[in-house]
């Protein structure tokens, strides 16, 4: 099993995930956030006065999948986050080696 | 209730060896009658409802429990009299005994050695009521320890108020209950009534001041059963202190209220014993799932009958408001010695004045029966507003007699347009939520503005709103009072917003309109609040412009949320059609600071400072667009999208059959123009253009068109002339001359070489005010002017002194200009913030004319002592080149300096 952790823009994430759903995956864990990569903070001038955000808005998307489905999943989300500017995100991929459903103890993919 | 700290009154922690030398009560046989006589109670609750009956029905049994319990543990008997009594207190002394309550008990002695001979036997009638199912709370004390109020345990002298003999010595009772607690409560009603205000005022701040919760604790929010008890006590306090016995609370209060508290308390405390059935432990918060359940099964209602959920918590809100209204009366009235805190409350007497008068901090109309006029009632609530100060109780209930007369019912009896004029102001006043909760309260609010009604005490359910949708309303109008006074980043800055926007009563009014359609028929409440809001609007008297500002605000009221929370605010194509969605600044500050209101009315954690800092930057985007792209949309006269436009200013001219003329004049003008202006102004113009074609053809070279008039306080010029070098300077030199301090100003230009510039000013030396006669001569002076009959041409420096704004001490507010090629195609656009005062416009304009730029368009504001002002230029018919871009803008540092 697969953990992917996709940093996406917050504008994106609905097509994101109408696209994994369409591919069949829907468990997900969403989050807020804020970032700092490539792209620098925003500095809007106001009247003469500089107003600053160091950390940008991102969402968060969590998700864990079996192995086969890893490279479908990494595929759609490449495809539905993109917008060819910087500032897109990134995706990361870690192993996970169990999953336990806290309700009835199951183990393993079933358990996902 | 807190245990006293003197041994031994925790009987919890008495030694384990004492059990050995008490008698054991029969625990197995008592038991069976607990369970039994529980059982019983909860089958006949379930059976008929009656919360009453449930809960004196347990006190009798928890009576009973201690009576056989203290037999057997003390020893008492014909041959051995009681040397303590045991005192039910709290909840449990008013015979209300909730399900899962604590049975709080008093174990009084009359002196030392009585307590500690009746130590063993007291830690084991604990442990036998925790045996038999009761969550006992024993205090033990003296007589005389009852006898002392204690500061930092207020708790337990008011938890006496409530005493009541149980069983043991009966003569030992009676003197706390006849004389001990009498003397205490007189000598100390000052203090126990402000310890009672202190204890709701905290327990009242964790429920953020509302009882409109979604999901309400039945005990301790606002209008919950404790607020009921503090009105028990406080009254007790009166009679006690007055008369040296308890009477029934209920004989002191005003019998209407009396009885509607009575039936809210029978209703609320229906839903508290269902809970504690329900959920088998003290938890008072009635959660979504708990209201369907009781709903349906009718818990609190007349023969219990099912209720749909939405009618069901009506009902609720109905009764805690009682509740509350008691609770504030209560409390209101109970006699205190003078503090100093009375002291201020008298001094706020002083704001009485012939109509309405203010006695301890509580509004009172002199004249009850005036009531009856429309306006003198709407009066009340300006003043309300005004001061910030609640009406009293009385004066609220002569209101709800005149709302119920047959004068009121069923329609406003009075001129709406009239009523509309009073609810603007009561919403812009400091005290607005005071007011406006105070009108909502009595029906005044519906009885105004009916479209209110359909959100009274509306519950809707979604995972962030916490209170019902009128409490969301009334809070979000609070939230942008309270930015007033907000000095702390992130609110400051959209506190200089609303300082700003010109017309802060119809944003307040649309605030007040804005959800109205969440409790109308339909799945989309925006289009259903507008349509509201329009019906509304019109009633009220607004003026076509008001109205259609108060509908794009309801309409867009999501937008500006929705776009920080969806899309990407760094990305300028975002940016831009949020931007041409808003078209103007001042609908921009508008928007932002009603999005700012309603987020932060969700829930107290809803505007995070992040949050806050996203619908900024989004703001300042948005601004920043508006005044850099003002020449890159314009009107095209003859295109289709404008088509509709100009059919709409036909219909406010009287020059409806020249629809050629009209496109023309139109033609070229940014779309901004059209925002700006309301159709019959923008027909105005127009008659004013065309006015100014007819004195050209007639052979008359030297013609201009100006008008005037005043508008909130301040007067507006607008100008129509044909376009020639060093005009805008003119202009700017000519009001200046007449000693106007220019606070805003617009000038553009269409396709044919017509200006129209617009100028906002104040009046500084009062001249067109105190002599209405200039007015005339003023007008005569700028048509001079644009038309090129005369020229003005002075030096700024020889214009009057500065005075007001300018004559301030200079601030340390630098002089900022930027300079933009990038953001117009045909232009340069120039940006200044610098300190504002008197000349600097004329001085600005005159240097830009020194410079040999046309004023293709300008914009120009004034923040506090800041002058905003953006020019679009060129020279020669091109942009200006970096050098000439540079050079300019020395010679305005250099300038400004000297002024």
């Amino acid at each position: 099993m697969t953990k992917i952790e996709a940093i996406i823009q917050t504008s994106r994430f609905e097509s994101v995930k109408d696209a994994l759903k369409e591919a069949g995956i829907e468990g997900m864990t969403v989050t807020d956030v804020r970032g700092l990569g490539r792209q620098k903070g925003h500095t809007e001038v106001y009247r003469g006065r500089e107003y600053s955000m160091d950390l940008l808005p991102r969402t968060k998307v969590e998700l864990v999948v079996p192995d086969r489905l890893v490279d479908t999943a990494v595929e759609v989300i490449l495809k539905s986050a993109r917008t060819g500017k910087i500032g897109d995100g990134k995706i990361f991929l870690s192993k996970i080696d169990e999953v336990i459903r806290i309700r009835n103890e199951e183990r393993g993919e079933g358990a996902l | 209730m807190k245990n006293a700290a003197r041994a031994p009154c925790d009987f919890r922690s008495a030694p384990f060896l004492l059990r050995a030398v008490t008698p054991a009560p029969p625990l197995e046989a008592l038991r069976s009658v607990c369970d039994a006589g529980r059982e019983s109670i909860r089958g006949d609750f379930e059976a008929r409802g009656d919360s009453l009956a449930a809960l004196a029905a347990r006190s009798a049994l928890a009576d009973r429990t201690l009576d056989s319990l203290a037999a057997v543990l003390f020893s008492t008997g014909p041959s051995r009299p009681a040397e303590f009594s045991l005192v039910a207190i709290g909840g449990y002394g008013r015979g209300a005994l909730f399900p899962c309550s604590d049975l709080d008990v008093l174990l009084l002695f009359a002196d030392a050695r009585a307590a500690e001979a009746a130590s063993a036997p007291g830690a084991a009638l604990v442990r036998a009521l925790w045996d038999l199912g009761w969550r006992a709370a024993v205090t033990s004390r003296l007589l005389e320890e009852c006898d002392r109020f204690e500061q930092d345990n207020p708790e337990f002298t008011i938890s006496l108020l409530d005493s009541r003999f149980v069983t043991g010595d009966p003569a030992l009772a009676a003197s706390l209950l006849r004389k001990i607690l009498p003397a205490l409560v007189s000598r100390e009603q000052t203090a126990i009534v402000r310890a009672l205000g202190e204890m709701t005022r905290e327990r009242h701040a964790k429920h953020g001041n509302t009882l409109f919760h979604l999901e309400p604790n039945l005990k301790d929010a606002p209008g919950g059963l404790r607020d009921f008890d503090v009105a028990c006590w406080a009254t007790a306090v009166h009679e006690l202190s007055r008369h040296r016995d308890r009477a029934a609370p209920e004989s002191g209060w005003a019998a209407l209220l009396g009885e509607a508290a009575g039936a809210a308390y029978r209703f609320i405390a229906a839903a508290r014993v269902f809970l504690h059935f329900h959920n088998g432990r003290d938890d008072n918060r009635l959660t979504y799932d708990l209201q369907e359940e009781a709903s349906a099964r009718g818990i609190g209602s007349p023969g219990g009958s099912p209720q749909p959920v939405a009618d069901w918590m009506r009902s609720y809100f109905r009764h805690a408001r009682a509740i509350s209204r008691l609770a504030k009366r209560a409390l209101d009235e109970a006699p205190t010695r003078p503090t100093l805190y009375n002291a201020f409350e008298d001094w706020r007497a002083r704001l009485s004045n012939s109509d309405f008068s203010v006695h301890r901090n509580r509004a009172y109309c002199r004249r009850p029966a005036a009531l009856e006029d429309p306006a003198f009632l709407l009066s009340l609530y300006e003043f309300i507003a005004r001061h910030g100060i609640e009406p009293a109780l009385d004066t609220e209930s002569s209101v709800e007699r005149v709302l119920a007369s047959p004068g009121y019912a069923p329609a406003w009896p009075g001129d709406p347009a009239a009523a509309g004029v009073s609810l603007r102001r009561i919403l812009t006043l400091p005290g607005a939520g005071v007011s406006l909760r105070a009108m909502h309260r009595v029906g005044l609010l519906d009885a105004v503005l009916p479209e209110f009604r359909s959100v009274d005490s509306l519950v809707l359910r979604d995972l962030y709103h916490r209170y019902t949708v009128d409490e969301h309303t009334l809070l979000a109008i609070e939230a942008l009072h309270a930015l007033r006074h907000s000095a702390a980043e992130p609110h400051r800055r959209f506190a200089e917003i609303l300082a700003e926007v010109e017309q802060p009563d119809l944003l307040y009014l649309s605030l007040l309109l804005h959800d109205v359609g969440k409790g109308m028929p339909g799945d989309e409440h925006v289009s259903a609040s507008v349509e509201a809001a329009a019906r509304a609007t019109r009633r009220l008297g607004l003026t076509p412009y008001e109205r259609d500002l108060v509908a794009f605000l309801i309409r867009n009221h999501l937008e500006m949320s929705l776009t920080v929370q969806r899309r990407d605010i760094f990305d300028p194509e975002v940016v831009r059609v949020f931007s041409e969605l808003v078209g103007t600044p001042e609908r921009l500050k508008m928007l932002c600071l009603l999005t700012y209101a309603d987020i932060r009315s969700v829930n107290p954690e809803a505007l995070t400072p992040f949050k806050a800092e996203m619908l900024w930057q989004l703001y300042a985007a948005a601004a920043n667009y508006l005044s850099r792209s003002v020449d890159g949309a314009r009107i095209a006269g003859g295109a289709s999208s404008d088509r509709e436009l100009i059919e709409v200013v036909r219909g406010s001219s009287a020059l409806a059959s020249l629809a050629k003329p009209l496109a023309a004049f139109l033609d070229g003008f940014p779309r901004r123009y059209l925002k700006l202006h309301a159709a019959d102004e923008i027909a105005a113009h127009f008659e004013m253009a065309h006015r100014l074609e007819e004195s050209l053809v007639a052979g008359e070279p030297h013609a201009a068109e100006a008008q005037l008039r005043e508008r909130r306080g301040q007067y507006e010029i607008t100008v129509i002339a044909r376009d020639r070098p060093r005009l805008f300077a003119g202009l700017t030199g000519a009001l200046t001359d007449w000693g106007m301090n220019i606070l805003k100003a617009d000038a553009f230009s269409n396709r044919s070489g017509l200006v129209l510039d617009t100028f906002v000013f104040d009046d500084l030396y009062g001249t067109l005010t105190l002599n209405p006669e200039e007015r005339g001569r003023l007008l005569g002076d700028v048509e001079d002017v644009a038309s090129g009959r005369s020229r003005h041409d002075q030096p700024p420096h020889r214009h009057r002194a500065p005075r007001g704004a300018g004559a301030r001490s200079r601030s340390l507010l630098p002089t900022e200009i930027r300079v933009d090629n990038s953001c117009s195609a045909t232009s340069t656009v120039l940006e200044l913030v610098a300190r504002d005062r008197p000349g600097l416009l004329h001085l600005v304009s005159e240097l830009l004319a020194d410079a040999d730029c046309n004023i293709e368009a300008a914009l120009i504001d004034t923040q506090g002592e800041k002058a905003i002002d953006v020019f679009y230029l060129w020279r020669r018919g091109k942009k200006l080149d970096d050098a000439e871009a540079e050079s300019l803008r020395g010679a305005l540092l250099h300038g400004l300096e000297q002024l």
